[in-house]
C-alpha cells in the first residue's frame, strides 16, 4: 500500500471513527457519550471529504455536528443520569456475536451484490468539470424535487410534535 | 483514488454493528437514541461510497434525505423522552415496560 496523502486521511479518519465509536457505546457518562458522537460525525464528515462528496460533508458538519448534538446537549442537561448500571453485561454476551454475524453478512452482501448494478452518467470527471454540490443540487431539485418536498413537510411536522409533546400540561392537575 | 470502496463499505458495517449493540446493551433511552443516530451514519457512508462506486449522485440526495429524518427524529425522540421523564422521574428501559405483556 503506498503512503500518500488519501490513504493517510481514510486511515486516520476511520480509526478515529471506530474508536469514537466503540467510546459512545461503552461510556457510562451521557457526556463523554455525546462527546464521542460529535467525535464519531466530524471523522465520517472528513470521510465524506476524502470521498469527494464535499456538499454532505460540509451539510454532516452543519446539520449533524452542530444541530443535533446540540439536541442532545439539551436533554442531557435537564435529564439527570439515572442511578443503575448503565451496561447490563448479560445482554452484552448475547450481542456482540449477532453483530459479528450481522457484520459478516452486510460485508458479504455488500462487496459481492451491489458493485454489480448499473453505473451512473455522473463519472469522476463530469462531476468534476460541473461540481460535487451542483450535481447533487441538479439531482435534489429535478428528480428528486418531490421527495424534497415532503421531507420539508416531515419536518414541520416534526416541530409542530415536539413543541405539542414537550409542552408541560397546567390545566388538567 | 488509491482507497479500494470495499473499505469504506467495511467501515459502515462496522458502525453500522457497533451502533447495533449499543442500542442492545445500553439502558438509558438517551444513549440508544445516539446508538441510532450511529447507525444512521454508517447507512451514508455506505450511499456516498456507493455513489463513487457508481459514478451516481443519486446517494448523496439520500444523504440529505437521512439528515433530515435525523433531525425529526431527534427532535421528536429527545421531546418523548423529556415527556417521559416528567411522568415518571426515569428513563432506564429497563423500568418503563407498560407496553410488556
Amino acid at each position: 500500500m503506498e503512503l500518500n496523502l488519501n490513504s493517510i486521511a481514510f486511515w486516520s479518519f476511520s480509526s478515529l471513527a471506530v474508536l469514537s465509536a466503540l467510546g459512545a457505546i461503552f461510556f457510562r457518562n451521557l457526556v463523554y457519550t455525546v462527546l464521542s458522537l460529535i467525535s464519531v460525525l466530524i471523522m465520517i464528515s472528513g470521510l465524506f471529504f476524502t470521498l469527494g462528496a464535499e456538499l454532505v460533508g460540509a451539510l454532516q458538519l452543519l446539520i449533524y455536528a452542530v444541530a443535533i448534538v446540540v439536541f442532545y446537549v439539551l436533554v442531557i442537561s435537564t435529564v439527570p443520569q439515572f442511578k443503575g448500571k448503565a451496561i447490563d453485561p448479560k445482554y452484552m454476551l448475547l450481542s456482540i456475536p449477532i453483530g459479528f454475524l450481522i457484520f459478516l453478512e452486510l460485508a458479504y452482501v455488500s462487496v459481492y451484490g451491489a458493485w454489480k448494478s448499473n453505473t451512473g452518467i455522473f463519472s469522476p470527471e463530469i462531476v468534476e468539470k460541473i461540481g460535487n454540490a451542483k450535481a447533487v443540487s441538479t439531482m435534489l431539485f429535478t428528480k428528486y424535487l418531490f421527495p424534497f418536498e415532503v421531507a420539508s413537510l416531515i419536518l414541520l411536522v416534526a416541530m409542530i410534535g415536539a413543541i405539542v409533546i414537550g409542552k408541560k400540561q397546567e390545566q388538567e392537575d | 483514488m488509491s482507497i479500494p470502496y470495499e473499505y469504506y463499505i467495511a467501515l459502515s458495517g462496522l458502525l453500522m454493528v457497533i451502533g447495533l449493540v449499543g442500542i442492545i446493551i445500553r439502558r438509558n433511552i438517551i444513549a440508544v437514541l445516539i446508538s441510532t443516530e450511529l447507525m444512521l451514519n454508517a447507512v451514508n457512508i455506505a450511499f456516498v461510497a456507493f455513489d463513487m462506486k457508481l459514478h451516481d449522485v443519486a446517494g448523496q440526495v439520500f444523504v440529505f434525505f437521512i439528515l433530515t429524518i435525523a433531525a425529526a427524529e431527534a427532535a421528536i425522540g429527545l421531546g418523548l423522552i423529556m415527556a417521559i421523564y416528567r411522568l415518571r422521574k426515569d428513563v432506564n428501559i429497563d423500568t418503563l415496560t407498560e407496553l410488556k405483556l
